[in-house]
């Protein structure tokens, strides 16, 4: 066994309302080229402007990773040639990036791992490509799109660690609404440095590059099979066949497949931007941006444990996901018990969310007003626990809201005690071998018998006052 | 009536003396004329209308446009074959702004490819000819602006200027040509050729329409961000004479016949003229005092230049790809196919300065040429921003004398003389403001002199340069052909 | 002797994809030349090295960016492809792009 040593690059695509540097709308059009301005075509003479939302959200990002924050903003251009790339540059922050120097502390498998954040800079997306029989096509809806990357030192080693690196800077990017991170909507894409180490060496290994990978999976797929491969030559004593080179990741078998070596590397020519001069970063900004910073996951955790005495472990499963975490928090602020809500959304909301990759919990029929309300049902003893669940089932299948249900399946409890006695009366009559054998030990009988007499009332006596009428009859 | 200045205009529309129609026809008429022999243009924008005459100076007026401002539904080529065919759906912002003050575009003039080149030979339609000598080069970059305007056609022309592009063809074609400080004017769709040093301006025949041209295109602009708020600064407004007290220097290492060891008889005269236009200033009220800048400082003005101008020019024209615009090549694969239309469309001089500005840009490289090159550009800028704490403007000589010939054969080539040849680049180095007007004649040809101010101090500038022009008799002259 | 060979040359331009012809690279072998002696001017000033360098033309700031709540107006799509040599329906199009 060898040590693993990993380094990502993390590119996220920014929400905003129109793209970094041109003013054409940033979102997803089902047309071509329909939402596209002369920069993003690059046409002869057209100039960047910086959008100053994606800068704070950058800044934002840049502080909660505790990076150093340059005095000032500035962009350098990636001189490259590529039909994506209308301009023959991308713009990008290559010299003084928007945080250096970052860390932040994650939790793997129950252990504290830091991890070392080298820059997060803001830049510019491609347009994109479509690939038919032997043409492709140019859509320049994405082109100028605003994209966070994050660069960590390489200090990951393995793709556990990776990966919940990556769902920690998902689960921020989520929280402070920086990024919706929707791989299906291509969203985000990494690439990924391994390289492979003796355990007791101070080397660093020969580090390989696998470029656009697109998906958490993927980047878990990439690390183990650079790590077997690498560590397979290693020991066969065929390290000098580990280069430093550029791979791509092959979805269909799982593998990765060479690219190009570092000696076709591209001198990627950066230089300033002539064209966007210096922005400060005032401390008034900085002010701003760090009052407005949203309280994030961990955070909300740690208020769940101590605020509403949840366990650590529904806590994290709430919070795991932003939306889930609001939907929460809209039940308790709607006057639901948390530990309530916590218990309803974590066993029946989530197994609803988790039928289908296609859905978030947004889209799910029961609304935080509806878990309130059927919590408050419960809790004023009109419908049973169990007469709950049978609610939410109904809910689902009807979309009607719970007191909807309730009413049209008359399902309220029965608090006629003199109808409940009787009840009790007919069954014990009728079961005179069923109280033999309680009282001979077998106790389950007694449940058979509550039973009994919720059949009788349709499910609607109190299964706990049905018990003790029994009991005393029995007697 | 065409050759007349915009104030000139300006009264015979009011009076109704002519109709903006009949102007803008006018105009379109002597472009013709003009065309066989100076091949000012790349478009004539024969259906132009006139538009309404008003108060403002501008209206109802026309005016050429360089080829490398980009025009609504009218081809903007940049004189490159790479954009042969390019009709943009949008108009640059000094353009617009012209609209706004109804100003009539009529021609689109003829430019050393992409503003790339100081000869006003290299356009893709062919060489522009001085009009004051038809076997004698316009210079450029601004080649058929400079040309047209000499010719009377129309009272303005826009042009831009990244090294000299307007101050020197102004000089070579006996007019006016004014570059204002940098981001004053939106360069918005303005090809751009080196970001940091291009600057829009114009071309005229007297100072008052350069002002009042530059009044109607200046301005922020929110589609670029190195422009800057100048709506307290009416530059026509501003103009008088009362320029007594003013101080002005000259570079005296490159402005002296003494410090040259072998001067043509053009440069004895060119800096023998600068001589006596020194004086006028004197008898201005201006006072005029020589200082000498250190010579390594001086030497390497051109390399610095080079360097920082080629390596933003071989990334600014990265986008021509002949992907979404142009002619495009063919080829089986992109690159193939962009290979093609680049090899196909550019001039040889624009291809080996492309060469050059991605060699200085190499990583290993970069350190050595391109950065260098920039702080050799603060140290030239410190210099000139110390000594404008003390000089409200510099002077100097354009160029080493009249038009140089367009067979290259028959010029005179000597190194001596190249700091003087490229010295306004200083004016994009700092982004001054800088003028040039006609001075007087050497070989029956003009000259011209430039003042450069400070950043921002465009009124000085201006100012200096009208109080020097009423001395002479070079307002409003327009081109003669003398042999 | 040229520090510059031909195939240097020739890289450089095929990176920024051009072609030279055989007059065309040497012209530039030969100013290349020229150019470098120029650039040793730059090198030759003393203590270059300890200069801050100069991007723009003067120390520029701005004050504030661009608001992100104003977007442009759509343009036409006829009117953004109609400089393009080869489109498809609402798409630009380039020979298959490969790798």
């Amino acid at each position: 066994m060898y040590k693993a040593v990993i380094g990502l690059e993390f590119h996220c695509e920014m929400k905003s309302h129109t793209k970094v540097f041109s003013n054409a709308i940033n979102g997803f059009s089902k047309l071509s080229n329909q939402l596209v301005a002369p920069l993003d075509m690059g046409f002869p003479g057209t100039l960047p402007v910086v959008n100053k939302t994606c800068v704070k959200k950058a800044i934002e990002m840049a502080m909660i990773l505790n990076c150093k924050i340059p005095e000032y903003m500035e962009f350098d251009r990636k001189n490259y040639f590529y039909p994506d790339l209308p301009k023959g540059y991308q713009l990008t922050q290559f010299f003084n990036p928007v945080g250096v120097d970052g860390k932040v502390v994650i939790e793997v498998n129950g252990k504290e791992k830091e991890v070392l954040i080298h820059d997060i800079h803001l830049e510019e997306d491609s347009a994109s490509l479509d690939h038919y029989y032997d043409t492709s096509n140019i859509d320049y809806n994405r082109s100028g799109v605003p994209l966070l990357e994050l660069v960590t030192e390489p200090c990951l080693n393995s793709a556990d660690e990776a990966i919940e690196f990556l769902e920690y800077i998902k689960r921020i990017y989520e929280y402070t609404d920086i990024s919706d991170c929707d791989t299906k909507k291509g969203q985000i894409r990494a690439d990924v440095n391994v390289s492979i180490m003796d355990n007791d060496s101070k080397e660093l290994g020969t580090k390989v590059e696998v470029k656009n990978v697109n998906s958490f999976d993927s980047i878990r797929k990439t690390i183990e099979y650079e790590i077997e491969r690498q560590s397979k030559l290693k020991s066969e004593g065929r390290y000098d066949e580990v280069v430093q080179e550029t791979r791509r990741f092959d979805d269909e078998t799982g593998t990765t497949i060479h690219m190009r070596s570092k000696a076709d590397a591209i001198d990627y020519k950066y230089f300033t931007d002539p064209n966007i001069p210096k922005y400060k970063i005032t401390n008034e900004l900085l002010e701003e941006i760090k009052k407005n910073i949203p309280m994030l996951a961990h955070e909300r955790k740690n208020k769940y444990i101590s605020e509403y005495n949840l366990s650590e472990y529904d806590a994290k499963v709430l919070v795991k996901n932003k939306k889930v975490s609001d939907y929460f928090e809209e039940c308790v602020r709607l006057g639901a018990d948390a530990k309530s809500a916590c218990n309803w959304i974590t066993t029946k909301v989530l197994a609803e969310v988790n039928k289908s990759d296609e859905i978030t919990i947004d889209d799910v029929f029961i609304r935080p007003s509806m878990i309130a309300e059927l919590i408050k049902l419960i809790a004023d003893k009109k419908i049973t626990n169990n007469q709950g669940k049978e609610v939410f089932t109904k809910m689902l299948e009807e979309h009607l809201t719970p007191v909807e249900i309730v009413k049209k399946y008359n399902m309220e409890i029965l608090e006629d005690d003199n109808l409940v006695n009787s009840l009790v009366d007919e069954v014990l009559s009728e079961n005179e071998k069923a109280i033999e054998d309680y009282k001979n030990g077998r106790t389950n009988m007694l449940d058979y018998l509550v039973g009994q007499v919720m059949k009788k009332s349709r499910g609607k006596a109190n299964p706990v006052d049905a018990k003790n009428k029994l009991l005393e009859k029995i007697k | 009536m065409i050759g007349k200045s915009i104030l000139e205009l300006h009264d015979e529309l009011k009076n109704g003396k002519v109709t903006s129609n009949e102007l803008v026809n006018e105009s379109l008429k002597a472009c013709h004329e003009i065309q066989d022999k100076t091949n000012s243009f790349v478009t004539i924008i024969d259906d132009a209308k006139g538009s309404e005459v008003t108060d403002d100076l501008l209206s109802g007026i026309p005016y050429g446009i360089k080829d490398i401002f980009s025009t609504k539904d009218i081809l903007s080529t940049g004189s490159s074959n790479t954009l042969n065919n390019y009709v943009p759906f949008f108009d640059a912002t000094c353009v617009a702004n012209l609209k706004k003050h109804g100003a009539v575009g009529v021609a689109k003039t003829v430019l050393d490819e992409l503003g790339m080149g100081g000869t006003g030979t290299t356009g893709h339609t062919g060489i522009v000819h001085n009009p004051w000598n038809l076997e004698r080069q316009t210079a450029g970059s601004s080649a058929g602006s400079a040309a047209s305007v000499a010719c009377g056609v129309y009272p303005y022309a826009l042009g831009s200027d990244t090294g000299d592009s307007i101050r020197k063809p102004a000089a070579y074609c006996g007019i006016v040509g004014y570059k204002p400080t940098y981001g004053m004017i939106s360069r918005f769709g303005m090809f751009q050729f080196a970001s940091s040093l291009d600057t829009v301006g114009v071309l005229t025949r007297n100072v008052e329409d350069a002002a009042i041209a530059v009044d109607g295109m200046k301005g922020l602009d929110e589609n670029d961000m190195t422009t800057w708020d100048s709506s307290s600064i009416n530059l026509f407004k501003s103009l008088n004479k009362d320029v007594k007290g003013k101080k002005l220097f000259y570079i005296e290492n490159v402005c002296d016949i003494n410090n040259y060891s072998n001067p043509s008889e053009e440069l004895k005269e060119h800096l023998n003229n600068f001589k006596e236009t020194i004086k006028r200033c004197e008898e201005l009220g201006i006072s005029v005092s020589k200082v000498n800048i250190d010579s390594k400082l001086l030497n390497a003005l051109y390399s610095t230049y080079v360097v920082i101008s080629c390596a933003e020019a071989t990334s600014n024209m990265a986008n021509l790809t002949g992907i979404s615009f142009g002619p495009g090549g063919e080829g089986k694969s992109p690159d193939e196919m962009i290979k093609d239309h680049r090899t196909k469309g550019f001039s040889p001089l624009i291809k080996r300065r492309f060469v050059i500005g991605s060699y200085v840009l190499q990583r290993e490289n970069q350190e050595k040429f391109f950065l260098n090159a920039k702080r050799v550009r603060r140290l030239i800028v410190n210099k000139m921003n110390e000594l404008f704490k003390e000089y409200d403007a510099m002077i100097a000589p354009v160029g080493t004398g009249p038009a140089k010939y367009i067979d290259d054969n028959k010029n005179v080539h000597d190194k001596e003389t190249r700091v003087l040849e490229e010295l306004l680049q200083i004016g994009n180095f700092g982004g001054y403001p800088s003028i040039t007007i006609p001075n007087g004649f050497v070989n029956n040809l003009p000259v011209g002199v430039n003042i450069t101010g400070k950043v921002k101090d465009d009124v000085s500038v201006l100012n200096i340069a009208y109080a020097l022009e009423s001395t002479m008799n070079y307002k409003n002259q327009l081109a003669r052909e003398e042999n | 002797m040229s520090n510059f060979t031909e195939e240097m040359i020739d890289n450089y331009a095929d990176k920024l994809l051009i072609g030279l012809t055989e007059e065309e690279r040497k012209m530039i072998q030969t100013e290349f030349d020229d150019i470098e002696k120029d650039m040793e001017l730059i090198n030759d000033i003393p203590n270059i090295k300890d200069v801050e360098v100069l991007s723009y033309p003067f120390e520029m700031e701005v004050s504030e960016l661009r608001s992100d709540d104003n977007e442009g107006k759509e343009i036409p799509i006829d009117e953004l492809l109609r400089n393009a040599s080869r489109v498809e329906g609402r798409e630009v199009e380039v020979p298959k792009v490969v790798g």
